[in-house]
């Protein structure tokens, strides 16, 4: 058996749910005993901190009780996470455990992190021989973020297959793929009924949150962009980003420049970007800097349909009429300017024609 | 030409390729094929049929004998219904993972005749599969089969079942790896101070040198310390290293700065690893040991990689290439080096045929030279084939 502690602070090991199901309380006492009444509010501060502080936070682990209580919020933070129903909320969350993991993981040794890959189905090795450790280069790219240079496989260490990377660099990886790890369960439960009674008033204060949120975004004006005229495929960039889902490094570009030629300023494409739950201000305004022109030689110019398609970025499915009409996202917008112009015309038209 | 030669030329190649089809039926079905579209261009015809598949080897056969086309395409993706008309309708299952090599691509291709390109992206190609794909990569060699295109390059498809659910964005990872894109210096040339020295009372610090990775260290760094090397072997060795290195481009007048730089003494030093600050030698050395050892990959018609493409169109190995009448063949790596694809990819015998030359030829095809001058002769039909494809002659 694990220590307590440790399952207490990676609630989401299989030890640890072992744990709960063979010596936890039954979902009723957990929901309704006052025995439990701690658990179920470290499980609510869960959710506030992955909101507030995209970590869900410290708390002691000195006792046994302890342990158990921050052991059982997790699912109870889990199950309140799904009955929010929103995917910025969940996103988010997920992106609190991962983070508060990852914080937690530099400081333990290299077994304990090399097993918890196990656990995560990642193929990673340590090698005797020079005392490092390497990871197959198929879960490195599924969980690396590439976009950034240090990261990029041509500047690592590859041999067979495997990638070298530090016990921290490990920790990194592992926190990404706990991130998708839960986003994923959240995406696969459906809210249960008796959650939702007994939280109802946490989860309406939560929807209110991502409301608040959700407005604050909206009233900031993003300079003359109109929302509306954009093509779905920045649309959907956009709310990607803005829901904290992983959007690659060539969407993440593509908003960018199209943005940019639509004369928007750094610090109104910033905004966008800041709602973002990975959202690190420096880099993101170093990235936006460079794309624009603002600190390189080279203003780099959007994508064209073409390019957006072979990255996968284009939402086929929703391809409307206009699209089949343009091979590049801007015409988009200007032939929707063009074509609001001349409903505006043509019914001023009938007005004085009246 | 007039249209009844034009008419005559693509009879004789469509009742040519006919007859190879019949001949070989079941050589030319794919692995998987019920889980792959299909797609084909006819001789004389405009356009390409596509999302096309078959349940049955017969009809997939008879397609092929009774259709003939001129160039036929595969998926390297599988989908649930291949023969769905759009691609989100197909429903994609996974997809091989591809690399196109092709002459196009060579930074001098339209200096090189056919086979001193085919010979170039040869070398290119064999880079990428023993560099790259068995050594970095690790990939097994039984899941690497590698194709001659029939045309101007050669394809490698990677049927590791690891790869089938990669996204185009993990495809580019490995692309913008195997085409050295993005490679950073600080992390090949490493920064070293030498121990500090205290004089006295006084401490000075440490000379900084600039350390080269050792020709053994794994993947990118090896490659670039061994490109080094041998660059600079090849400018100490030849007559004219000026010359030289404006062949790697360099400019003339940094040329003889450089040459000057290059003394004895720094070329030992840089051949036990330490590479000195000179900012236009370290990046002349890394710039040409990376030209020199990456692998340019074909782009389709977006300039993009094809490999980062999941849902990519690939020549149907053993199919014939309508442009040459070549067989799209399928390679052992060992035999890599041998493969004459003027010989190993011919298909068809020495009859003669009556062609008329539209310009002047001379190559080796099959083993044998073939001089010839413009004007109305008899050539052996592997030959009339290839000269009808590539529209350098017409049937008489």
């Amino acid at each position: 058996m694990m220590d307590l502690t440790i399952l207490a602070k990676y609630p989401f090991l299989n030890n640890s749910r072992e744990y709960i199901k063979k010596n936890g309380p039954s979902v009723k006492d957990l929901l309704e005993s006052l025995v439990y009444e701690r658990a179920r509010i470290i499980g609510i501060e869960r959710l506030d901190n992955a909101f507030k502080n995209r970590d869900v936070g410290e708390r002691s682990l000195a006792t046994e009780t302890d342990c158990i209580m921050e052991l059982l919020s997790y699912p109870i933070a889990r199950m309140i996470a799904v009955c929010v129903g929103d995917n910025f909320f969940k996103r988010r969350y997920a992106l609190g455990e991962a983070y508060h993991a990852y914080k937690n993981l530099i400081n333990e040794q290299t077994s304990f992190l090399i097993k918890v890959s196990k656990e995560f189905n990642l193929n990673v090795k340590y090698a005797e021989e020079n005392k490092r450790i390497k990871i197959h280069f198929k879960d490195y790219l599924r969980n690396a973020p590439t976009r950034y240079k240090e990261w990029k496989m041509i500047n690592r260490d590859m041999e067979k297959g495997y990638i070298y990377v530090s016990h921290k660099e490990l920790a990194r990886l592992l926190e990404e793929a706990l991130r998708r790890k839960i986003n994923k369960d959240l995406d696969s439960r459906e809210c249960d009924e008796t959650i939702y009674k007994v939280f109802s008033s946490e989860i309406s204060r939560f929807q209110n949150m991502v409301m608040i949120h959700r407005k604050k975004m909206r009233t900031t004006p993003i300079g003359k962009l109109s929302v509306e005229k954009l093509p779905p495929c920045i649309k959907n960039l956009l709310s990607a980003i803005q829901a904290g889902e992983n959007v690659p490094h060539m969407g993440r570009f593509a908003v960018v420049a199209f943005l940019n030629s639509l004369k928007l300023s750094v610090d109104e494409i910033m905004k966008i970007f800041s709602s973002a739950p990975d959202y690190e201000e420096d880099k993101t305004r170093y990235q936006v800097e460079h794309i624009t022109g603002s600190i390189s030689s080279t203003s780099y110019s959007p994508l064209g349909c073409e390019k957006m398609r072979t990255y996968g970025i284009c939402p086929e499915e929703q391809i409307d009429e206009i699209c089949k009409k343009i091979r590049h996202p801007l015409n988009y917008y200007y032939r929707k300017w063009r074509q609001k112009e001349k409903e505006e015309k043509t019914s001023t038209k009938e007005e004085t024609g009246l | 030409m007039n249209s009844f030669e034009s008419q005559k030329s693509l009879e004789f190649l469509k009742n040519s390729f006919r007859e190879y089809y019949e001949k070989n039926r079941m050589a030319l079905l794919p692995d998987r094929f019920g889980r792959r579209e299909f797609a084909f261009t006819f001789f004389g015809g405009k356009g390409m049929l596509r999302h096309l598949s078959f349940s049955k080897k017969k009809d997939f056969i008879d397609f092929l004998k009774e259709r003939v086309p001129a160039h036929a395409y595969y998926s390297s993706a599988y989908y649930q219904k291949p023969d769905a008309p759009s691609m989100q309708q197909k429903n994609w299952m996974g997809a091989e993972l591809i690399f196109d090599l092709d002459s196009d691509h060579l930074p001098n291709a339209e200096k090189l005749s056919y086979t001193e390109a085919l010979e170039q992206v040869k070398k290119e190609f064999k880079r990428l599969v023993e560099e790259f794909l068995l050594q970095d990569f690790g990939f097994d060699e039984k899941h690497l089969e590698l194709y001659f295109s029939g045309g101007r390059g050669y394809h490698c498809h990677v049927k590791d079942p690891m790869v089938f659910d990669l996204d185009s964005n993990e495809r580019r990872e490995i692309v913008d790896y195997i085409t050295g894109r993005d490679l950073r210096d600080t992390i090949i040339f490493r920064q070293y101070v030498s121990e500090r020295r205290q004089y006295g009372r006084r401490i000075y610090s440490g000379i900084k040198t600039l350390r080269m990775p050792t020709p053994d260290q794994p993947g990118w760094k090896g490659r670039i310390s061994r490109g080094i090397i041998e660059i600079v072997n090849e400018i100490k060795k030849s007559r004219d290293p000026i010359k030289k290195l404006q062949e790697y481009g360099v400019k003339k007048r940094n040329a003889e700065k450089l040459i000057r730089d290059l003394s004895d003494e720094r070329v030992r030093r840089i051949k036990n690893g330490l590479l000195d600050q000179s900012k236009t030698i370290r990046s002349f050395f890394l710039n040409s040991a990376l030209r020199k050892t990456a692998v340019a990959l074909s782009a389709g018609e977006t300039d993009e990689p094809v490999t980062c493409d999941t849902k990519r169109l690939i020549r149907l190995p053993y199919s014939l290439h309508g442009g040459t009448g070549l067989r799209v063949t399928k390679l052992d790596i060992d035999d890599l080096e041998e493969f004459n694809p003027l010989v190993d990819a011919v298909v068809f015998d020495d009859r003669p045929i009556r062609v008329r030359l539209l310009q002047p030829i001379k190559m080796e095809m099959n083993g044998e030279n073939h001089k010839l001058q413009t004007g109305i002769q008899d050539v052996p039909r592997y030959l009339a084939v290839f000269l009808v494809g590539k529209k350098m002659a017409v049937v008489a």
